[in-house]
């Protein structure tokens, strides 16, 4: 059971493409977090904690003690992106998989695994200038790109204390790297004989995490639940050939919390929030760059008895807005998003789902620093147990 | 607990895997590009001129690559520039035993019972690089003494180790008159030798380490390019007496020999000719920038160069006027290679082109002849890096001496001449320096 269980998820990971970047953000500061969360809770505009059922959501690490058996799970996340900055416009697509892992139960609870990325930090500039030389001037064109994110690798276990609390805690380990390479190249006839200049730093991530929740049930219409994810500082070690220094950046403790009730029979609203104060990571950042606090809320309809061709298919809404931790200026950067999306039951059995498909759409507009940009963005997250 | 599974499980979650893969991978990657122009550490690119003395030395100048049969062209020459002959040297492979022809019945049959009745010497001249504008008179001549193609010059016709053999007439003679001939450039691009029985068996003998032929030039004051000789031999089959065939022998070598030979020069570099010349210099790309003023307005002096620095490197040479008789009238393509060994030379290895080999860098002969002072820049970038460096990219040793020379040697009996140092357009040294801060993290 447990080979096969790797197995899986081995062939997940492997099937999927590179991570890429999904904002014009990702410039500023640290990037924009990537945030672990499936295709339930982003139809629903969660944060990703207080939902009902048991979940695979690392932001509500007691979530986990609530499912029954082993379970895994994968979320694919395409994205399509046009951006406007005054007369400039441009668009660009990309993907990422924020969320994989596998949980099985041990010593009374659920043990887990989950990989995933933490700051995605992708993006390239250009700028042209030109160069005065004995032949002339020429032309030249600057280019920088980064390469890289901040990923995150977590152990957990929860477990049911009683019938209606349920406790979790992680331990992760930050990892990841990032290549940021400045290229200046002489396109120019004149100049063809002029070797391009690189400039390139390269730095791994390094750092750890603990994250801890509680989740009750208040009855049996509603759930409440909060967890709290305290970082260490992330330290950047730079490879032997950049000239660029080490780094440290001390990273904030995260707070969330998240409830959801039913009100109806199969109509269940949710609601959480999340704050996080980057501030603290001003002093370390050298450029122009700000953090700020990121701060947000989400909330969601769910109609629970929804069916589609003989199978459960729950319908969701959602609403989120959220203020990115690192901007351009002190305008920040906020992020408003709908969503909808459902989720199939392929295979169930004695009210367990065995395999089960959820999709979120997302129609979202992050705005700041005179910069605009629309997004759609998908979801599909797999849940396979039983395995 | 305990549970029933579906059966249909394994291939729904199969589909599902397979859908959700397809659907996340099959979307195309696009990096965002960010919209501000601040680019982090940007670089700035400045031109900086090194004079000779802070980067070259040792200049010297070898002469020897190379053999003019190598060329495979010939030149002849008759008190060009007032000083200039030159002669062409041809030898021909043997001629052909058979020919094919129709017998008395009509039928194609081999017949290798020919006899020599004559026949011609047809020879090609390059009417771009020749320098005559009129009708020039030619002259044919059989060689009497032994020659070897290889080393034979103007004064002897075997020059090889223990063996030294001089010609009794310098320049190849005498000769055998074979008679003469006229090319007139406006009538076309060859001259013809007509030649009896007696002269076509003169050549026939491959053992005959005498047989040759030589073209001369009897009007003084040109130099012409022979790009090539072709005999045709007519010969009567026994088979068809009263028709004629003609027979063409391949020409096996053609070079020649010219007087005076050029002495290297005193105070400039020299590249090219027929043998060749190459000119070596030891380089040393400075650590340390000081100047010039333009350049320490904008990067803090003293400046301590590094590699990656460098987007260019170059040798800046001006050209000169080389001697009359050896003024190209093609260009010229330039070649710079390293030295492995100094101390070896003239035999010293050289390394790979700098500038990308057989292309090389190409100069207009006016360069050297009627337009002197043209500035010609040398490439090599990767070169200067290693040097600065003090090893390769294979962490070698970096070879610290250059060899200028012609991308073919030989490659013309003329050959380029640049400035040397010393002289008020002395050889210089130009760097592209394109300088950043290093890359940070935000």
């Amino acid at each position: 059971m447990r080979s096969r269980a790797i197995l899986v998820l081995l062939a997940l990971a492997a099937s999927g493409t590179p991570l890429a970047g999904q904002s014009i953000f990702n410039a500023a500061g640290l990037g924009v977090p990537v945030e672990p969360l499936d295709a339930r809770a982003r139809a629903l505009g969660s944060v990703g904690i207080g939902l009902r059922g048991g979940a695979f959501t690392p932001n509500d690490p007691a979530a986990l003690g609530r499912l029954s058996i082993a379970t895994g799970v994968m979320a694919g996340q395409p994205s399509w992106v046009d951006y406007s900055s005054g007369p400039e416009s441009g668009e660009f697509r990309g993907n990422r998989f924020p969320l994989l892992g596998v949980a099985y139960p041990a010593f009374g609870g659920m043990m887990s695994v989950q990989i995933g990325s933490f700051l995605d930090q992708h993006y390239r500039s250009a700028s042209t200038g030109s160069v005065d030389l004995s032949s002339g001037t020429v032309g030249s064109t600057d280019e920088f790109e980064q390469d890289g994110s901040v990923s995150t690798l977590n152990l957990g276990y929860a477990r049911l204390i009683g019938s209606s609390v349920a406790v979790g805690i992680s331990y992760g380990r930050l990892a990841g790297s990032v290549d940021r390479v400045l290229t200046r190249s002489f396109a120019d006839e004149a100049a063809s004989d002029v070797d391009d200049y690189v400039e390139r730093g390269m730095w791994s991530y390094g750092g750890h995490q603990v994250m801890g929740g509680v989740s009750a049930d208040l009855g049996s219409r509603f759930r409440l639940a909060a967890s709290v994810h305290v970082p260490t500082d992330l330290d950047a070690v730079a490879t032997e050939e950049t000239r660029g220094d080490d780094r440290s950046f001390d990273l904030p403790i995260q707070l969330r919390a998240g409830g959801s009730a039913l009100l109806l029979p199969g109509l269940v609203v949710s609601g959480s929030v999340a704050l996080a104060d980057w501030s603290s990571l001003q002093d370390d950042l050298l450029g122009s760059d700000r953090a700020e606090t990121a701060s947000g809320f989400g909330v969601g309809v769910e109609l629970t008895q929804a069916r589609v061709l003989g199978r459960d298919a729950p319908l969701r809404l959602g609403f989120r807005r959220t203020r990115l931790p690192f901007a351009f200026d002190e305008d920040g950067v906020t992020e408003r998003i709908f969503s909808g999306g459902f989720g199939i039951s392929l295979n169930t059995t004695s009210e367990i789902v065995l395999a089960g498909l959820d999709l979120a759409i997302e129609r979202g507009l992050r705005s700041g620093s005179n910069i605009s940009e629309n997004f759609w963005r998908a979801t599909i997250s797999l849940v396979a147990s039983g395995f | 607990m305990s549970f029933k599974r579906s059966r249909r499980g394994p291939k729904l979650l199969a589909t599902v895997v397979g859908l959700s893969c397809g659907f996340a991978a099959g979307c195309e990657e696009e990096l965002p590009v960010a919209i501000s122009d601040d680019l982090p550490g940007e670089p700035i690119t400045v031109e900086v001129d090194v004079p000779w003395s802070d980067f070259a030395s040792n200049l010297e100048v070898f002469g020897g690559y190379g053999s003019p049969r190598d060329l495979d062209d010939g030149f002849v020459a008759n008190d060009f520039a007032g000083t200039l002959d030159a002669r062409t040297l041809l030898r021909f492979s043997s001629y052909p035993r058979s020919a094919t022809v129709r017998d008395e019945t009509g039928t194609l049959r081999p017949d290798s019972n020919l006899t020599h009745v004559g026949g011609r010497l047809v020879a090609f001249f390059d009417t771009d690089a020749s320098t005559n504008t009129g009708a020039v008179t030619l002259e044919l001549g059989a060689l009497q003494a032994e020659w070897d193609s290889k080393t034979v010059s103007w004064s002897f016709a075997v020059d090889t180790i223990n063996d030294q053999r001089a010609w009794s007439e310098p320049g190849a003679g005498p000769v055998l008159d074979f008679g003469t001939a006229v090319w007139d450039p406006a009538d076309g691009d060859s001259a013809v030798f007509a030649l009896d029985s007696a002269m076509v068996a003169a050549w026939s003998d491959t053992t005959d380490l005498s047989a040759g032929a030589r073209i001369s030039l009897v009007e003084p004051g040109s130099r012409l390019l022979l790009r090539g000789a072709a005999l045709r031999v007519d010969a009567r089959p026994s088979l068809d007496p009263d028709t004629l065939v003609e027979l063409l022998p391949q020409t096996r070598t053609t070079t020649f020999i010219y007087d005076p030979f050029p002495t290297p020069p005193a105070d400039g570099i020299r590249i090219g000719g027929a043998p060749s010349w190459r000119t070596v210099l030891d380089l040393a790309i400075p650590e340390q920038l000081d100047g010039p003023a333009e350049f320490c307005a904008v990067v803090s002096c003293p400046h301590v160069l590094e590699p990656g620095q460098i987007s260019y490197a170059a040798l800046v040479l001006t050209s000169r006027s080389s001697e009359d008789a050896f003024q190209p009238t093609d260009s010229i393509i330039l070649d710079v290679r390293p030295v492995f060994d100094r101390s070896a030379m003239p035999k010293a290895p050289l390394g790979n082109s700098l500038i990308g080999g057989v292309r090389g860098r190409a100069v207009p002969p006016g360069a050297f002849g009627s337009d002197p002072g043209v500035q010609i820049e040398i490439p090599f970038t990767s070169f200067s890096r290693d040097l600065l460096r003090g090893t390769d990219t294979s962490g070698n040793p970096a070879p610290g001496t250059l060899a200028l020379l012609s991308v073919f040697e030989p490659y013309s009996i003329a050959f380029a001449s640049f400035e040397g140092p010393g002289s008020a357009s002395e050889p210089i040294l130009r760097l592209v320096l394109t300088i950043g801060p290093p890359v940070e993290l935000p």
